[in-house]
Parts: structure tokens; C-alpha cells; sequence
């Protein structure tokens, strides 16, 4: 073209605001940030203090890995959700209940391999079955999410009573699900690995880019020809296959599984995305965000847990955590339409 | 005379009690530009949707190359190479020009993994080749971050890109200035010399007279004029979309 611009040429310089700005522009960009100088300032107090302040020391990263996993998986499956543009907010219900049924069958004597089978069977066909009445009564996910959240959580009592249910599968499965790997825990390697799939899924995949479309612009997406059905109903089915992984790893490291567990975790889960650079209106995200979203949510409990915070500070420091990634993603956002 | 391209016959579309189009036919010929002409609320988009295949018609049956048939969904349209500028210009704000582009037919591996590199090859050369909008300087550009006339000429080179019968634009000059508009009718008639057909839905009876071949003048959901350039001209081509 005659007008071509002159791209061989040297580029323009750039100061660092310049390349700050667009960093932060990245879906994940303000949460890498944070999360990066969270890590930076805890790491700096754990070796000034290595008595008081234990960040650092073998145990307490041992804590660290085992805890994020569970809340880590059911983000994920959110996650993918949320940026298709619905909700699901069954899945702390859907983990207890997977969890329950696993357990009961490896009591009854099936394998601990085939009763997971089972359980993510059972949450996937949950999360399908969300998706088709969000769709074919054209509801909001929230509202029809919400009834599955009650309806699940009666579905535990109802299916085995309010009682403790002992988890003991052969000891190969505790060993893949909850052991140490290159002294690493497990799940936490699970956790690794599936953010990995879910990353190439989302971002490299053309599943991801309709999934993207289809929450960013539905009518456009339909418009040139993407089943945008099709794509929500396999979201919702992953959002509710990926709450029974977490009910797998949960259940593998404690060993029994209570009825009221995953009471809130849908909300975390939630947190934890948005946290990560999701937008609530769908369409925008990284998995990348969603990931360092559980991290961070982790890292504080964490810090607060070695410094003997009282519980409350918790909560308040998330709600303050979710109100100022809301607000720091809003004016990125404003500013790149600008 | 062999059978028109695509034809329309005797199509209905009602939205519960409205009626948006009412008996309509008409016939788009091989390598001709059509031009869609009405005053608001004529059913020009419903058509357009109808074509591409976003609704289905209440009654009546579409065919091409004269074997009747009936478009689904987007795909089906696709299929028959109908290739649509939409009015909304139907972009995602929240993906690159390259992911637009490409959106729906992504080039994939065996896996389905995305070509990226490839991809955004060709969403560069689009760019440059089809529709010349200055400004769009990189294919990996958010399109929300685009202008108005940036975003239909990003939807305009996805259209052209993948046309292979039947271009369908919708109002396809609103957003673009007095330049971009010449290159993008200067672009239809050089589809039509590739005897790509185009039809051209607007309300600016001067743009349509510049570049078609014959005009369908449609009011209150049904077709009230059929005539080609030949036999018209711009003065009758005004009276027939103001006073019926």
C-alpha cells in the first residue's frame, strides 16, 4: 500500500509510564502487580524476622500448597464460566456432594479411581443440566444457579444424612491425589498442571476464543455463526466437573468428608476471579489472573493466620481485596476506551 | 437463463404479533449488485437476517441456485458462501482485530489449537488489502480500542476476506468518512468484476445508484419496486422509497 507507515523504521521510544500503562492494561496485568509485591514485601519481612514471621519455612509452604488447590480447581471452573458471561454459584454445594457420593461408594468397596469417575461425571452432568434451564427458559444463571445451591447442599442430606463419611481408597490413589511428588504436594502439582490445560484451553484454543466471544458479544458471536449455546452449556459443564476435582483433592488429603462442607466456597471462588481481572459482564479475563487470584487470597489468609490476626481481619481484608480489584479494573478499563 | 443465485420466495417473518416482512421475493443474479432500498422500518435488516441465516422465515423458502432450501443458523448461509456486514458491525470489544476476524472459523491444528502466527498474517494483509483505513497500524489491537469507521472496516475486511458468492452489506457507510466510503463501493464493483454478487442495503439513494445494477425497493415488510438501473433513475428510485 502507498500509505504503509513506516514499520521498518526504529519504533518510538516509550518511557516507563508508557510500558507501565500498558501492563496494566493486560487482563492479568494489575494482579501480577500486586500479587508480585505482596510476595516481594513477605518474603523481605520472612527474612528479617525469620522467628517471628515463618513465611518462609518448610511447613508453612507445605500449608500453603495444600490448601490452594481446592479452592484453586473450583475457581478455575468459574473462572472459564464467568468469561462466558454466566454464574454458577451451586458449585460449593456440587463439591460437597460428589465428595459425599465418592466416599460412600469406596465405602460400599468400589475403587477410589472409578468412584472419582463418578463424581466428575455427576458435577458435569449438574453443570449441564444448570446450563439448559438457564438457557431454555432464558433465566438469569444466578437465580437458576442459587436453587441448585440449596437444592445440591438438601441433596447430601438427603442422599446420606448430616454424618461424617470416612474416605478410604487404596492407598495409590491417596498417593496420586494427596502424596509428594519431587517434594511437592499433589494436588497442588494437580492444580499446576490442570491451570496449565485451562490456560492453553482458554487462550490457544479455539473453544477459548468462542468462549470469549461468547461473553463479550453474544449477538455478534452468534451472528457469525458460533454456537453460543453450545459454548455456555460446556462451560456450565466444566464449572461443575472441575467443583467435583476440587471434592477429589479435598477428600483425598483429609481423608472423610463433612456435609456442610463448601459452605461459601462458591463465593471465594468468585472473589478469587475477580480478584484475577475477570470481568462480571463476561468476556474479559485470564486464567493466568485466576490463578494468582487464589494465590493472593491464600497468601493473606496465610499472613494473617502466622501473624495470629484474629479470624474477622479475613474477611475484611478480601472484601477490601475484591471492592479494589473491582475498582483498579474499572479504571483500566475506562482508560483503554478512553 | 440458468437459475438465479439465491431467491427469495413469498417470505413471511413475524415477531409475535408484528409483521416485519410480508410475502417478499426476489432474486440476486450471479455477479450483480442489488440495492436494498427503504425508509426506516421496511424490513431491509430482517432481510439481511434472513439471508444470513440469523432468523428463520414464519413461511416461504429460500433457494439457491434454484434447489430450495432453508438457512438455520449462520452456518448454513456460510455454506451457501454468503458472506454479511452487519449494521452493528457484530465485533467483539474485547478481542484482538486478528481473533475478529477470524472469529467462528479460526485456523486451528488437528487439536484444534490456534494458528496465531498465521492468522495474524493474513488479518494484516486483510487489513491492508481491502478496506484502506488508516490508523489500524497492528492486527493484535483490541477493537474496542478502535474508532467507529475503524471497526466497520475491520468488519468489512472479515466480510470480504471470506466471501465467496453473495456479499450482504448493511448500512455499511454510516460510520465511514467520505473517502473510505468511495473505497468501499470502488470494492464492491471490483467483487462484481470477480462476479462476486453484493447486496447493498442503504438509505442513501446516491450511493446505491452509483454502484448497482438494480434496485429492490421494499416498504411496510413487502417489495413495491423491482427495477433495474437501466430503466430508472434516481429521481423515480426517491419517489418510490418516500411516498409508498
Amino acid at each position: 500500500m502507498i500509505t504503509a507507515t513506516d514499520s521498518g523504521s526504529a519504533p518510538p521510544r516509550h518511557g516507563p509510564a508508557h510500558y507501565l500503562r500498558r501492563f496494566l492494561a493486560n487482563p492479568a496485568g494489575s494482579i501480577i502487580l500486586v500479587f508480585g509485591l505482596i510476595q516481594i514485601a513477605c518474603i523481605i519481612w520472612a527474612l528479617l524476622n525469620p522467628n517471628d514471621f515463618r513465611y518462609l519455612s518448610p511447613q508453612n509452604l507445605a500449608i500453603l500448597m495444600r490448601a490452594v488447590p481446592v479452592l484453586g480447581c473450583l475457581a478455575l471452573g468459574v473462572g472459564v464460566l464467568m468469561i462466558a458471561g454466566e454464574f454458577d454459584l451451586s458449585v460449593g454445594s456440587v463439591y460437597a456432594l460428589t465428595a459425599i457420593v465418592m466416599a460412600v461408594q469406596v465405602t460400599a468397596g468400589m475403587s477410589g479411581f472409578l468412584a472419582a469417575g463418578i463424581a466428575i461425571a455427576i458435577g458435569v452432568a449438574i453443570g449441564v443440566l444448570n446450563g439448559l434451564i438457564t438457557l431454555r427458559f432464558n433465566l438469569p444463571s444466578f437465580i437458576v444457579t442459587l436453587g441448585g445451591l440449596l437444592f445440591w447442599r438438601g441433596a447430601v442430606l438427603l442422599y446420606n444424612g448430616a454424618v461424617q463419611v470416612r474416605f478410604d481408597p487404596e492407598p495409590a490413589f491417596t498417593a496420586i491425589f494427596a502424596g509428594t511428588i519431587f517434594g511437592l504436594n499433589a494436588a497442588f502439582l494437580w492444580f499446576l498442571g490442570l491451570t496449565f490445560a485451562f490456560y492453553m484451553l482458554l487462550h490457544h484454543h479455539r473453544f477459548g476464543n468462542h468462549v470469549f466471544a461468547t461473553g463479550g458479544n453474544r449477538a455478534a458471536a452468534t451472528a457469525i455463526g458460533i454456537n453460543t449455546g453450545r459454548v455456555k452449556i460446556i462451560a456450565f459443564a466444566i464449572a461443575g466437573g472441575m467443583a467435583a476435582v476440587a471434592g477429589i483433592l479435598a477428600t483425598a488429603r483429609v481423608g472423610s468428608v463433612q456435609p456442610g462442607q463448601g459452605t461459601g466456597l462458591e463465593l471465594q471462588a468468585i472473589a478469587a476471579c475477580v480478584i484475577g481481572g475477570l470481568s462480571l459482564r463476561g468476556g474479559r479475563g485470564s486464567m493466568i489472573g485466576v490463578f494468582l487470584g487464589v494465590l493472593l487470597i491464600h497468601t493473606i489468609t496465610n499472613v494473617l493466620l502466622l501473624i495470629r490476626a484474629p479470624g474477622f481481619y479475613l474477611e475484611m481484608f478480601i472484601a477490601v481485596l475484591i471492592v479494589g480489584a473491582s475498582i483498579l479494573n474499572q479504571l483500566i478499563d475506562r482508560r483503554g476506551r478512553a | 437463463m440458468a437459475a438465479p443465485l439465491l431467491e427469495l420466495h413469498g417470505i413471511t417473518k413475524r415477531f409475535g404479533a408484528l409483521t416485519a416482512l410480508k410475502d417478499l421475493s426476489f432474486h440476486i443474479g450471479e455477479g450483480e449488485v442489488i440495492g436494498l432500498l427503504g425508509d426506516n422500518g421496511a424490513g431491509k435488516s430482517t432481510t439481511v437476517n434472513l439471508i444470513s441465516g440469523i432468523h428463520k422465515p414464519t413461511s416461504g423458502h429460500l433457494s439457491v441456485d434454484g434447489k430450495q432450501t432453508l438457512f438455520t443458523c449462520r452456518t448454513d448461509s456460510a455454506d451457501a458462501g454468503i458472506e454479511t456486514i452487519y449494521q452493528n458491525t457484530a465485533l467483539v470489544d474485547d478481542l484482538s482485530i486478528t481473533r475478529n476476524i477470524f472469529m467462528g472459523r479460526e485456523r486451528t491444528n488437528a487439536l484444534g489449537f490456534l494458528k496465531e502466527g498465521e492468522m495474524r498474517e493474513i488479518a494484516m494483509e486483510v487489513l491492508n488489502s481491502a478496506v484502506h483505513i488508516s490508523g489500524i497500524d497492528s492486527p493484535d489491537k483490541l477493537v474496542g480500542d478502535l474508532s467507529g469507521g475503524q471497526k466497520q472496516a475491520v468488519a468489512i475486511a472479515r466480510a470480504v476476506y471470506f466471501k465467496r458468492r453473495i456479499l450482504m452489506l448493511d448500512e455499511p457507510t454510516s460510520a465511514l468518512s467520505v473517502r473510505e466510503t468511495e473505497a468501499l463501493l470502488s470494492q464492491v464493483l471490483k467483487l462484481k468484476a470477480e462476479n462476486v454478487s453484493s447486496v447493498l442495503v442503504t438509505h442513501n439513494i446516491y450511493h446505491a445508484y452509483q454502484v448497482c445494477d438494480r434496485f429492490v425497493i421494499m416498504s411496510h415488510g413487502t417489495k413495491v419496486f423491482d427495477v433495474a438501473k437501466a430503466d430508472t433513475d434516481i429521481a423515480q428510485l426517491t419517489e418510490y422509497v418516500v411516498l409508498t
